[in-house]
């Protein structure tokens, strides 16, 4: 089996060097019907509202911000460029004041104009719909307070501030910002007409301004986008034209059948995750329909640093220590779909600078792990033959991972169980304090490229909340000298971002050394597409570029 | 019979109240199923969580919340799923019946007639090769999970043999609808109907041949051979007749539970957007609205196949008529 897996995996690694450079726009490659499969529905069609990787990367095509990131092929695409803004404005007043001029001319898919008053509109409504994000990325606008306070009577007051006869749009920060551009790039942040409903649209579309609209929507059968008919180019790198006329989006089919319609020629690609034993089958027999990308994420180990052992630093590191991540690897499909890693920043992202001290020879990379010391640390922490229960996911790999694990934890003495609850339920299971979990397995997918996604947003003490399923701070670490530092890097960031990112390194590595949380491997991305589609480029923000692949 | 009538009905009351508490009360004990938190989306502040909280009405005590959703579930009906928010549920549940029943019916009538068969013919040649054959592979249909046997169903005609004489006409998964495409309805059926009637073939076929077995040593069936009638006569017309009370009891409750929901897995490999595979979708999101009109149509189903059973019992069997 696992030779099989890496004959398929090596198969893999050719076809995944070959990616297309950024091209003109190809006319005859022009129109036809694109069909994606995903096993179900990603929930709401609401941008505003919609927090899920499957819908957000088809908001790319679709709906515009003031600013986006780049529609460019990997890194290029972590980027921010203007979008319906004219230029990306400089910041004022210290940093807390941003003027942005609408661009002239851009209309919605229903024919309308797009203007300054559908700006003002749709940052109210990012309060008005308790958009996921609007207390943690949008509490930092002036009025956001008053906002989350009272949804339905929010205005933003001095916030958000049009302009008509200059067609510009001031927003005010009550302080500096550095990731600002970022928040304004995310779906949640797009702007919608004026009138759009003041609460969950659900699955009603509402009109976008990117050339592609949705034009139907049946959780239970199909998702469908036809082109805007009012859409011209504005900025290629922002908003291009896309190449199908149709994109059709079919739910239902398990992701076994998936991948024979896509072998068939019935469909051009799927959502989720390829089955582990179809992979050794089409990287051989497919393999110039794969295409493997590394992600900016990682999966992780969650230790509780407020409940035994694992209130113990030296019980962490020694786990950390304990940990073969080779072994892992092999677990989630080999070297190709794998990396190891033991830090909190996974590589490629800003502030990342390799580091590695839970490893045989500490250093930049991890290379074998340390037994000898791992079980040193234990006995030293005092903490031996304690009872440590792991929460899995009841998925596949999520319950490999929980299995060796435990035996690892059995190796260090403790009396070590798994128990797998489902994956649905088990990202909010974990992070309620009052489910006592020790110990966790999990992922964290980045939002947008900035080092405090992972590092504040993980392991800042604002995220921990008691009592809570939403308490994003899993293992409840709250290091008093650590989190001024990075505050002290987030608000650096406004006036100097290379500075920030340096004091980020040194933050990632604090926060590693601490061991609240075992890092394990940066996870890669397969995405298996049909003979015809043609132009694959995959954006490191959101993913494949749907609409810029052919499928004629 | 109007007295029995109104029973029924309490009786299927008191069942689906019964069933809607339990799947609620279930709902809200289980950890990390916080509705709130899971519609808030990850790592959603504070402010956010009461914000959804209170839109959703989840800070009322427990039997508001189930006294609203029955009321949005059978008065209103605008009841919306939690996950796929705005999706109004009782509209979508009514969308998929066409499916699940076109797949229940069509399997239904396979495994009708073939059971009818395998049972009379193993009956007719009782002790003869025929009938031990049949018998053991009504035995290995019983044994086949229908999961694994779809599987391998998909496996043969979608992929490996896909492309060969013998499967190239079967179409790419999925439902069409009959109204649009009654061809194509059809072809994707065939395979699911197959899969879905083999176990109930096996099962029907050894009940069915024990039972006719069993009549075949009645007094009335000596009386008959008695009159001089021929042994096709006897069996069709005497033996099978009060035989088939069993057989029509199993289906009773087959067919409800199936169209109510039962045929589930099938629907899931095939990729058939029936009843059954909007409730597996819906458990694995925890989708609660979704859940209970599921479970609470299911229940109505099973009940009312029951009621028909007894019905269909009187025409069958003089005895009970009489009683």
């Amino acid at each position: 089996m696992k030779k099989w897996l890496l004959a398929g995996a090596a198969a893999l690694l050719i076809s995944a060097l070959s990616t297309p450079s950024f091209a003109e726009y190809k006319a005859e490659h022009r129109g036809g019907t694109i069909r994606l499969l995903s096993r179900s529905a990603g929930g709401t069609l609401d941008p505003h509202i919609n927090y899920t990787l499957q819908y957000w990367q088809l908001y790319q095509p679709t709906y515009d911000g003031l600013v986006t990131f780049k529609k460019a092929a990997g890194a290029e695409g972590f980027k921010i460029v203007a979008d319906l803004a004219e230029e990306v404005p400089k910041p004022e007043n210290d940093g807390k004041t941003y003027v942005f001029k609408l661009r002239k001319g851009i209309k919605f898919s229903d024919g309308r104009d797009l203007g300054v008053k559908d700006v003002v509109a749709s940052f109210q409504r990012i309060y008005k719909v308790s958009s996921p994000t609007s207390g943690s990325f949008f509490s930092g606008i002036v009025g956001a307070d008053k906002c989350l306070a009272e949804p339905a009577k929010c205005t933003l007051d001095g916030g958000v501030v049009a302009d008509e006869a200059n067609n510009t749009v001031t927003i005010n920060l009550t302080q500096p910002d550095a990731e600002f551009f970022y928040k304004l790039g995310l779906p949640h942040a797009v702007i919608l007409p004026a009138d759009a409903p003041t609460q969950d649209a659900g699955s009603v579309p509402i009109p976008g301004t990117g050339p592609y609209m949705f034009s139907s929507y049946d959780p239970n059968k199909a998702l469908v986008m036809e082109r805007n008919p009012h859409f011209k180019v504005w900025s290629e790198e922002a908003q291009p034209d896309g190449y199908p006329d149709k994109v059709q989006y079919d739910f239902g089919l398990s992701e076994e059948a998936a991948v024979t319609a896509i072998q068939n020629g019935e469909a051009d690609w799927l959502f989720d995750e390829i089955p582990a034993d179809r992979l050794a089958e089409i990287g051989t027999k497919n393999k110039d329909q794969v295409h493997v990308t590394p992600l900016t994420a990682w999966w992780y180990l969650p230790m509780n640093t407020r409940l035994a052992p694992f209130d113990n630093e030296k019980a962490r590191q020694a786990v950390s220590y304990a940990i073969d991540r080779n072994a892992l690897v092999k677990i989630f499909g080999g070297k190709v779909l794998a990396a190891p890693v033991c830090q909190v920043l996974p590589p490629g992202f800003p502030g990342h600078e390799p580091y590695c001290p839970f490893t045989k020879d500490p250093g930049a990379k991890w290379s074998a792990p340390d037994m000898e010391k791992a079980k040193k640390l234990v006995e030293e922490s005092g903490t031996k033959g304690q009872k440590v229960t792991i929460i899995a996911e009841d998925k596949a790999i999520s319950k490999a991972v929980g299995v060796y694990l435990q035996s690892v934890l059995t190796d260090l003495g403790y009396d070590a169980e798994v128990k797998p609850i489902a994956t649905n339920i088990q990202f909010t299971y974990i992070q309620n304090t009052n489910n006592k979990v020790q110990m966790s397995i999990t992922q964290w997918y980045q939002d947008y490229p900035a080092a405090s996604d992972f590092l504040y947003v993980l392991f800042g003490c604002e995220s921990f909340r008691e009592g809570s399923d939403s308490s994003v701070n899993i293992s409840g670490f709250c290091d008093k000298e650590i989190n001024d530092k990075m505050k002290a890097a987030l608000a650096l960031g406004v006036t100097d971002q290379a500075a920030a990112d340096k004091m980020w390194t040194e933050i990632d590595k604090a926060v590693t050394d601490k061991a609240p949380a075992a890092a394990l491997f940066t996870p890669k991305h397969l995405d298996f597409v049909s003979k015809r589609v043609g132009n694959f480029q995959f954006n490191s923000q959101y993913y494949w570029m749907v609409t810029q692949s052919w499928v004629q | 019979m109007l007295l029995a009538l109104i029973r029924r009905f309490g009786q299927m009351i008191f069942v689906m109240f019964g069933i809607s508490v339990l799947v609620f009360l279930i709902f809200f004990v289980t950890p990390g199923a916080d509705p709130a938190a899971r519609i808030a989306g990850r790592n959603a502040s504070p402010e956010t969580l009461e914000a959804v909280r209170k839109s959703f009405g989840f800070d009322q005590p427990v039997w508001v919340q189930y006294y609203t959703l029955m009321k949005k579930l059978f008065v209103t009906q605008d009841l919306t799923s939690f996950v796929n928010r705005g999706w109004k549920v009782v509209p979508a549940v009514i969308d998929t019946i066409p499916v699940t029943l076109s797949l229940v019916i069509g399997a239904a009538v396979l495994w009708v007639i073939f059971g009818l068969l395998v049972g009379l013919i193993a009956a007719a040649t009782r002790g003869s090769w025929i009938d031990k054959s049949l018998m053991a592979l009504g035995l290995i249909g019983c044994a086949m999970p229908v999961y694994w046997l779809g599987e391998v169903m998909n496996l043969i005609t979608q992929s490996r043999y896909h492309d060969s004489w013998m499967f190239s006409w079967v179409p790419p998964l999925g439902y069409k609808p009959l109204t649009e495409d009654p061809k194509g309805w059809f072809l994707t059926l065939v395979i699911p109907w197959i899969t879905l009637s083999i176990l109930y073939i096996g099962l029907y076929g050894r009940v069915l041949r024990a039972n006719l077995i069993e009549a075949m040593q009645e007094d009335y069936i000596r009386t008959a051979r008695a009159k001089g009638l021929s042994e096709t006569r006897i069996m069709l017309r005497h033996a099978l007749r009060t035989s088939l009370i069993s057989f029509v009891t199993l289906f009773g409750l087959d067919f409800g539970a199936l169209v109510g929901g039962a045929a589930l897995l099938t629907e899931v490999v095939f990729g058939l957007q029936g009843v059954g595979k909007l409730t597996y979708d819906a458990l694995q999101n925890l989708d609660l609205p979704v859940i209970m009109t599921t479970v609470i149509y299911a229940s109505f189903f099973v009940v009312l196949a029951n009621a028909l059973v007894d019905v269909v019992y009187i025409l069958l069997d003089p005895r009970v008529r009489s009683a």
